[in-house]
């Protein structure tokens, strides 16, 4: 999976475009980089996902993460293009719940 | 989440320890063995649905189902060391069934996720977000940055008609049910 950062510098919420697998092998490094971007000062961020065709439960749980760290700071994740079988694994794990969907 | 408490009775499945199931029946059933290789996990996956049809397989839904109890067999149970093996039996006819066995100690903290994922449903249905949030991961003693903690949730859905262990914990009977193509509601969900 390939990720580019494309939030405008000027709002402190972040913006990531995703394509790929969003699996076990490469969701790990993907939670350290957009975690990192929490911490270093987005309040709140919106993941790109109309490029993701496999989600995982490695993948879940870096949306989760993230939807944790930012909670914590007040903030929400919010997820844009979901493909349909990424939907499913979010809906069959019960998160859709806890993230913001965007058109 | 809305404040109201949602009106729907809570109900919530569990995983079962039952030796005797006839999930466990693999008679009729092709097998195939793999070594416990942690970056192969996908590619057995993409091997043992090679004879699949394409009705069974939902996009790539099927795949990350089998690849999530392949991964916790190779990372879980026999800790990626290589001289282990995980051995697969697989049957595609009118439904899809796999029994997957690994060399491990078993899933020892199986009762602790009965309780963990109960806790869960619950914070769920109470609409209570911030309950929600800090169990949304199951986290066992080795858990690390490559377990997500929720693959056992959904497994518990998808696979329709059940989830079985065996007395030691280190083998997994599931079959998957479809209608006309599509997979039936979770109502036939985890028959004895
Ligand atoms: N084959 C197994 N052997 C031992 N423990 C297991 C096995 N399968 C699952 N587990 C336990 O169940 C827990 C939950 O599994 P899962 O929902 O797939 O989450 P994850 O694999 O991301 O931790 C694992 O963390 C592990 O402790
Ligand atoms: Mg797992």
């Amino acid at each position: 999976m390939e990720w580019k950062c494309v939030s405008p510098g000027d709002r402190p919420d972040g913006e990531i475009v995703l394509s790929g697998d969003f699996d076990l092998y490469n969701a790990p490094r993907f939670s350290a980089y957009a975690l990192r971007g929490i911490a270093d000062g987005w309040t709140g961020l919106t993941l790109d996902m109309g490029g993701v065709e496999y989600l995982d439960s490695t993948g879940v749980g870096s949306i989760i993460r993230l939807s944790q760290a930012l909670r914590a700071k007040g903030g929400r994740l919010r997820v844009r293009g979901l493909n349909d079988t990424p939907r499913r694994v979010l809906k069959l794990s019960n998160i859709l719940p806890i993230i913001e969907e965007i058109r | 989440m809305s404040e109201a408490r949602s009106a729907k009775p809570l109900i919530v499945r569990k995983l079962i320890v039952d030796e005797r199931n006839e999930l466990f029946d693999a008679r009729a059933m092709r097998s195939l063995e793999f070594v416990s290789d942690f970056s192969r996990i996908r590619e057995y996956a993409a091997v043992i649905l090679e004879p699949c049809p394409d009705a069974f397989k939902e996009g790539s839904l099927l795949e990350q189902q089998l690849s999530e109890i392949i991964k916790n067999g190779i990372k879980h149970g026999n800790r990626c060391d290589p001289s282990k093996r995980l051995r697969v039996w697989f049957d595609f006819r009118k439904r899809v069934r796999f029994i997957v066995e690994d060399e491990g100690e078993g899933f020892a903290g199986l009762d602790d996720w009965n309780d963990f994922y109960r806790r869960r449903q619950e914070a769920l249905h109470n609409q209570d977000l911030d309950a929600f949030l800090a169990l949304a991961s199951y986290r066992g003693p080795r858990s690390d940055d490559s377990d997500g903690g929720n693959s056992l949730i959904a497994a518990l859905e998808y696979w329709n008609g059940g989830m079985i262990y065996n007395e030691a914990r280190n083998k997994v009977g599931v079959v998957r049910w479809y209608t006309g193509g599509s997979a039936h509601g979770a109502e036939r969900s985890t028959t004895r």
